[in-house]
């Protein structure tokens, strides 16, 4: 084959390829919108995206789980339009956006009191963060310890993807590492169900994962008030008042994330998330709503 | 008793690992990855394609388990599997030996990684992947289809290069701002397939500039005394865009010199070298991306009427989940020696994970 005709299918391959990517870049203008990350979030967002879609025909949008560190992950390499978190971005992550060119712009969509929970039986009615964080490194192994039964603690936590697992490491368990006693759950039912059969058992879910169908603290699961310090009273993560003036002190912001200006699509379903029908369907499902002054910012990150 | 230094090392991991045996049940996980493909050729009287046929292959066998041990200790083992003729039985009396194409696994990763121990470092031991292709390779994004410019010099061109993917050693990689990320790695520079066979190491350096959000330049360099006063040195140059939305464009650019590669006739050392521009496209997320490339291969700088182009193009698309990817592609050798005529060849590559 001459060099004139290797040319020749060079150039009929590269028109291939520009048809190609002519038509491909047609058919992404129609796809959906991609959403990943927190397994936290995933039940909110699902619900959040079906109330949206029966408000918009036409508007496609797709909830996955995964955790937080693969939603910030997905958005990193361009797999999701908005990404799923419930813990802050790692520097290692916020540097390779910037390597990857990505500009993640930060949305507030709820608020979570994340709750730690034992079985029904257990009669401890009180932990402070320091008693939780020992408790999680492994530092203290049996209930009689804290001023439960003398039963030894049986700890359940999520995996290291999950945005709860790196919240609980850094605001409970001082950046410290886990027991390597907990059992790495994939999911926030996971641990719901094994407090419900585990008499030793301590977790730690999203406030949306404690009620049943009728709104009700599911059966067979206690939540364990927490304080800040042996001084301080301790709060539930059920009550909205202490959640909101921050005396309730494992309560988080509900995030998502996109790549620079959301696009049309995404900011639409943006807005309808902050707007007061979104945030009654995130109280509705257990969440609480966001702070004006994020609210502010969520407009400002939009624009 | 002395242990041998090749066997000290998994002795020192068995040991490791029973030292955390109780404690192994934490995080672990399970995966194959294959590279499976159907191949024609196109053309008949190319330099390659003389003598190919249609056939169905599997380009890479890899199974991995990986245990995170703690937040900052995890350990992997890696098997991959190639069909490389193996010598199966030697006869001594006939002089000859009987050989078998079969599929077997051998050990490419199999290392203790510690994060931290300085602010952002990662420290490895035991046989891992070498910094000389890692971040090429994540960048193109398609080893499955091609293996990038550098790792896959031998097999387009025919020459040998001191240039592997794995190698037991230690290496040092970390950062010090987002503007800045650095490689350090010793290791025995046979690669994995031998154990070491001098008394020299090989010493790679990388370091990765990103002065602009999506835009990144890297410098890498490996060197390794060949005898007491020859050496072989690799340089190489990375730069990648990633500025416009879905769309990454990367350059590979490298030069390889070994003090024992000369020119017959006068004795001349001549170097090896060549670069790469590739791109992808995503269309539609997990779905549908396109990809291309060019490569430049001189294998003898004393040489002309040597060098090799190399296009490659195609699509990647995951129809039901981004474990089962097909990926049909088209190579297009050129070669500058006009009695050499080109070679086409189409594949059918299909990823698979799970």
């Amino acid at each position: 084959m001459s060099t004139r005709k290797f040319l020749f299918i060079l150039a009929k391959g590269l028109l291939v390829g520009l048809l190609i990517f002519g038509v491909g870049s047609l058919l992404a203008q129609k796809k959906m919108v991609q959403i990943k990350g927190s397994d936290t979030m995933v039940n909110l967002v699902q619900i959040l995206a079906e109330e949206y879609m029966d408000r918009n025909p036409g508007a496609l949008l797709a909830v996955l789980g995964g955790g937080s560190g693969t939603g910030i992950s997905a958005l990193i390499n361009g797999t999701c339009d908005i990404a799923n978190h419930s813990r802050e971005w790692k520097q290692k992550e916020i540097d390779q956006a910037w390597e990857k060119g990505v500009k993640p712009r930060f949305f507030v969509v709820a608020v979570d009191g994340l709750s730690i929970v034992v079985h029904a039986s257990n009669p401890v009615n009180k932990l402070t963060m320091a008693q939780l964080g020992a408790i999680y490194r492994g530092e203290v192994k049996n209930w009689k310890a804290v001023g439960g039964a003398d039963r030894k603690i049986s700890l359940y936590g999520r995996q290291s993807n999950s945005g709860t697992y790196v919240f609980m490491q850094e605001h409970v368990l001082g950046n410290r590492n886990y027991s390597t006693d907990m059992k790495e759950m994939n999911g926030n039912a996971q641990i719901i169900e094994g407090m419900l059969s585990d008499e030793g058992g301590l977790g730690y879910v999203g406030v949306g994962y404690l009620f049943d169908e009728q709104g009700q603290v599911r059966k067979g699961i206690k939540i364990v008030p927490i304080a800040k310090d042996d001084k301080s009273p301790a709060y539930l993560p059920t009550d909205k008042i202490a959640v909101n003036e921050g005396q309730y002190p494992v309560a988080r912001s509900l995030y998502q994330a996109t790549n620079g200006k959301p696009s049309a699509a995404a900011a639409s379903f943006l807005k309808f998330e902050m707007s007061p029908e979104g945030q009654k369907i995130v109280e509705r499902e257990g969440f609480f709503t966001i702070k004006p002054k994020d609210l502010v910012q969520n407009e400002k990150n939009l624009q | 008793m002395s242990l041998k230094p090749r066997l000290a090392m998994p002795v020192v991991f068995a040991l490791v690992l029973a030292l955390f045996a109780p404690r192994l049940s934490a995080q672990q996980t399970f995966k194959t990855t294959i590279y499976f493909d159907f191949s024609s050729p196109l053309t008949t009287d190319g330099a390659k394609t003389a003598s190919l046929f249609n056939q169905f292959n599997f380009r890479r066998a890899y199974f991995t388990h990986e245990n995170k041990i703690n937040d900052n200790l995890k350990f992997r083992f890696r098997y991959d599997a190639d069909n490389t003729a193996n010598i199966t039985s030697v006869d001594f009396a006939k002089s000859s030996v009987k050989k078998d194409d079969k599929l077997r696994p051998f050990m490419k990763h199999l290392y203790l990684e510690y994060s931290n121990l300085l602010p952002n470092t990662v420290i490895r031991v035991g046989m891992e992947e070498t910094i000389t292709f890692k971040l090429a390779e994540d960048r193109w994004g398609y080893r499955s289809v091609a293996k990038t410019l550098t790792d896959g010099y031998k097999d387009i061109t025919g020459v040998d290069i001191d240039a592997t993917s794995a190698d037991l050693g230690v290496s040092l990689t970390g950062s010090l701002s987002k503007y800045f990320r650095y490689g350090i790695q010793v290791v025995n520079g046979v690669g994995y397939s031998h154990a070491e066979n001098d008394k020299y190491k090989k010493l790679l350096f990388q370091a990765q500039l990103v002065p602009l959000a999506g835009f990144s330049l890297v410098g890498y360099m490996d060197y390794e005394k060949q005898t007491d006063t020859q050496k072989a040195l690799t340089y190489k140059i990375d730069t990648t865009f990633e500025m416009v939305r879905n769309l990454t464009v990367g350059l590979e650019w490298f030069r390889y010199r070994n003090d024992r590669n000369t020119v017959a006739a006068t004795g001349e050392r001549y170097d090896v070298g060549g670069w790469s521009l590739f791109g992808r496209y995503i269309v539609n997320p997990d779905k549908l991306s396109l990809f291309a490339r060019y490569d430049h291969y001189e294998p003898n700088t004393r040489m002309s009427g040597d060098q090799i182009n190399l296009v490659i193009a195609g699509f990647d698309w995951a129809p039901f989940s981004t474990t089962f990817r097909i990926q049909p592609n088209i190579w297009l050798y050129n070669y500058e020696d006009s009695a050499k005529k080109n070679d086409v060849f189409l594949a059918l590559t299909v990823f698979m994970e799970f």
